[in-house]
């Protein structure tokens, strides 16, 4: 499938009107990744709680589409709930670079945006974007469940935007941190 | 044809394989990582290696205030925030010598054991994913959000309440709390059944949990468990009756144990703990006290030198809170004595010789919560 | 048996026991004159006595009000101020007993007739040694690594002493009063 998103451009760019299909072709495939974002399942502090609740009864998440799945390979979101020790980091780099693209990544929770109440730790990194690229965004301490949909709504709204014009059918994808800036 | 004979049992070559259990891993209830050898299905030698979630709460505690410290203590065990309050609050106590009013004191007695309820809501939920069964999860979950509700519309939180405060609690409960309340007990009793039905007596379940990961007493004892790992092996110890506190001598209940100290009697005691718990919640609204639910604490905590010890009977376990004051405003030392901690530390020998399948029951019915482990 | 005739107890056993000057609330708190009377006292008081539960080891570092260098915060400047507030170092309070020294807190339980005991022991700062209760109760184990870890007291006789909160990295004992966090990879 990849493969031949990636010609599909190319192919579409010298067809009379080509840029027509390339639209309506952009809007199935962001309408189908949009609708069955799967996250790994990936709780590390009290964020995973209400994330487990997000998945629960009463907040099913399984109606926007996202079922949890247990290996990255088979995933296409990470949520990092909780807060993320220096020892943690390493792993997290390992796992968000085992998922295949397009990913995603959704820092849930104060912890993971900046290190939350734990900032002035010697042991707590301050914020994930330090070392992976982060889609959303999300306050809280823990954020509910119901805002833990509003991220994965506007999570949906990005997939939106893409265009698989601007190469292999996925946005283009950062190696390092958000805020990384010092690295080479 | 020239086939060779297949090698017989005793001539196969066969190899140990290093697998790591986590730390990203479904079952593993946290950022746990086991460093498992294994031969065949037998683990042969299992390493823990914990601290993907140390935080430096101890550390931390140093340069807060008592007040900011109870947030931070939210956050140690966040399946069970309100114990870990109480454990709080209640060595902040001893050290600046005030006594929580009546009333204050029954609403900590009710807050905990909601929060004891909901906690083995988990345990239940997700003991059952770890061995398979997906159901319970939905049905235990459909029970923990009116139990967070009943939080929420008294605290305004649903994980990390920062309800208990030094000399009491921070807001009163309405009638109407008292009856949601005893809506849901009348709901939910007879959801143990339920649960009984659909998860503990069920053949499956009973098949891959009992006889499994057997702890004797001594060993328990030894290894510093306690909760229902310890009751379950035997040792009828329980904090709310070795040294009651916020009254808990006035509310009748029975201290559960079991006998053989295998899996299911560890899941089990946890149900009928929630049994109990219920019976103290009836006894605590049909005698709630009136009056004031905050003593006369200053406005800067500051006690005199000393040292205090607390301990409550969490849900994992006897949680307890060791301050040391220098007469600052800030705790000078504050330790956590952790149950989940101690009662991860017998993993390292209960895994040997057993199977994968029966080493996810295993640390599965143990019920760790990594915040607690790791501070 | 009540706290007193316990502590009565031991302290006939051990006459070189003393009670603390400054107990922990509420509990009989005994203070052990020397690193070597450690072993002989746990092993009576888990034999005899029995206090069979070890509930809690851990150490009080008193030297003094905790440097703010141990803690990694970000000195942003104030937009009408010229240069970031440094953070202020805390005095050391009149009346407050700071000393050169760690001490060991043991507490033990008993489970018949319910009883806790504290224990504590002076351990010098050059040289943090002392004995290890890892032989004699299985959860001593983990907590004297724990105790090793954020505090860099070594325990004689401990089956397997290395580091088990903290990063493989991490330079120092974090919980110790003087710790000065060195900047790592994840700080910048």
């Amino acid at each position: 499938m990849g493969v031949a998103l990636e010609k599909f451009p190319a192919i579409c760019g010298v067809l009379p009107g080509g840029s027509g299909i390339l639209t309506t072709a952009d809007a199935f495939i962001n309408w189908s990744r949009k609708s069955s974002v799967w996250p790994v399942t990936f709780g590390l502090a009290c964020c995973a709680i209400e994330m487990m609740a997000a998945y629960a009864s009463r907040f099913d998440f399984d109606r926007l589409g996202v079922i949890p799945r247990p290996s990255p390979r088979q995933a296409d979101l990470m949520l990092i709930a909780g807060t993320v020790s220096k020892k943690m980091a390493d792993p997290i780099v390992q796992i968000y670079r085992q998922m295949p693209e397009p990913r995603f990544v959704i820092s849930m929770g104060s912890c993971a945006n900046c290190g939350g109440p734990f900032h002035d730790s010697y042991a707590v990194l301050k914020g994930v974007d330090k070392i992976i690229p982060v889609a959303v965004y999300l306050a809280g301490c823990p954020p509910r469940p119901e805002a833990l949909y509003y991220a994965v709504l506007k999570l949906q709204e990005k997939i939106q935007q893409m265009k698989i014009g601007h190469g292999a059918g996925a946005a283009p994808q950062q190696e390092r941190g958000s805020r990384d800036l010092g690295a080479p | 044809m020239n086939t060779a004979p297949a090698p017989s049992r005793s001539e196969l070559k066969t190899d140990q394989l290093f697998v790591n259990l986590g730390p990203q891993h479904p079952s593993t209830h946290g950022v746990l990582r086991v460093g498992l050898t294994i031969e065949g299905e037998i683990i042969v030698k299992a390493e823990p290696d914990i601290g993907y979630l140390h935080r430096g709460i101890e550390k931390l505690c140093e340069t807060r205030s008592y007040g900011q410290c109870i947030v931070l203590s939210d956050r140690l065990d966040y399946c069970s925030a309100m114990t870990n309050n109480l454990a709080f609050c209640l060595a902040a106590e001893k050290l600046l010598g005030v006594h929580a009013p009546q009333r204050a004191d029954a609403l900590r007695v009710a807050m905990c054991e909601l929060q004891r309820i909901a906690s083995h809501l988990i345990l239940l939920g997700t003991y059952g994913i770890d061995i398979g069964a997906f159901t319970p999860f939905l049905y235990a979950f459909r029970e923990r959000e009116m139990v967070m509700d009943l939080f929420e519309m008294v605290s305004g939180a649903r994980l990390t309440y920062n309800y208990i405060r030094i000399g009491g609690v921070r807001a009163d409960v309405d009638a109407q709390w008292v009856a949601r309340t005893r809506e849901f007990l009348e709901y939910f009793k007879p959801r143990l059944d339920e649960y009984d039905t659909l998860l503990s007596y069920n053949p499956i379940f009973i098949d891959r949990t009992r006889g499994v990961g057997v702890i004797s007493a001594e060993k328990a004892a030894d290894y510093g468990l306690s909760g229902p790992n310890l009751r379950a092996s035997g040792p009828a110890y329980d904090a709310r009756r070795a040294e009651p506190h916020c009254g808990y001598e006035k509310y009748p209940f029975d201290v559960i144990t079991a006998e053989s100290g295998d899996c299911w009697d560890r899941y089990h005691c946890r149900v009928r703990e929630m049994r109990q718990s219920v019976r103290i919640l009836e006894a605590v609204l049909d005698g709630l006290p009136g009056g004031e639910i905050l003593a006369k604490v200053p406005k800067i905590v500051k006690p005199a030198p000393g040292e205090s010890y607390a301990h409550v009977e969490g849900a994992r376990g006897d949680l307890g809170v060791y301050l040391v004051s220098d007469g600052g405003p800030n705790p000078f030392r504050a330790h956590v004595r952790a149950p989940s901690f101690l009662n991860l530390s017998i993993l390292q020998e209960i895994f040997l010789g057993q199977r994968m399948a029966d080493a996810i029951a295993i640390l599965g019915s143990l019920d760790i919560v990594l915040g607690e482990v790791d501070r | 048996m009540t706290n007193e005739r316990v502590t009565a107890q031991i302290l006939a056993q051990f006459p070189q026991l003393e009670k603390d000057p400054s107990p922990v609330k509420d509990y009989p708190t005994l203070r052990l004159p020397d690193a070597a009377s450690l072993l002989p006292v746990i092993s009576h008081l888990k034999d005899s006595l029995g206090f069979s539960y070890l509930d809690m080891v851990t150490a009080v570092d008193w030297k003094g009000p905790v440097d703010p260098a141990g803690y990694v915060r970000e000195e942003r400047a104030h937009p009408f101020q010229a240069k970031p507030a440094a953070a202020a170092a805390a005095k050391p309070l009149p009346g407050a007993p700071y000393r050169d020294a760690f001490t060991l807190v043991y507490a033990l339980s008993r489970f018949a007739n319910p009883l806790k005991i504290f224990l504590k022991l002076d351990v010098p700062r050059e040289q943090p040694r002392a004995a290890s209760l890892a032989r004699i109760f299985r959860t001593a184990d983990w907590q004297e690594r724990e105790v090793f870890d954020l505090f860099g007291i070594f325990f004689d006789g401990h089956p397997d002493l290395r580091r088990i909160l903290t990063l493989e990295s991490l330079q120092g004992h974090p919980l110790r009063k003087d710790y000065a966090h060195a900047e790592d990879r994840f700080d910048r």
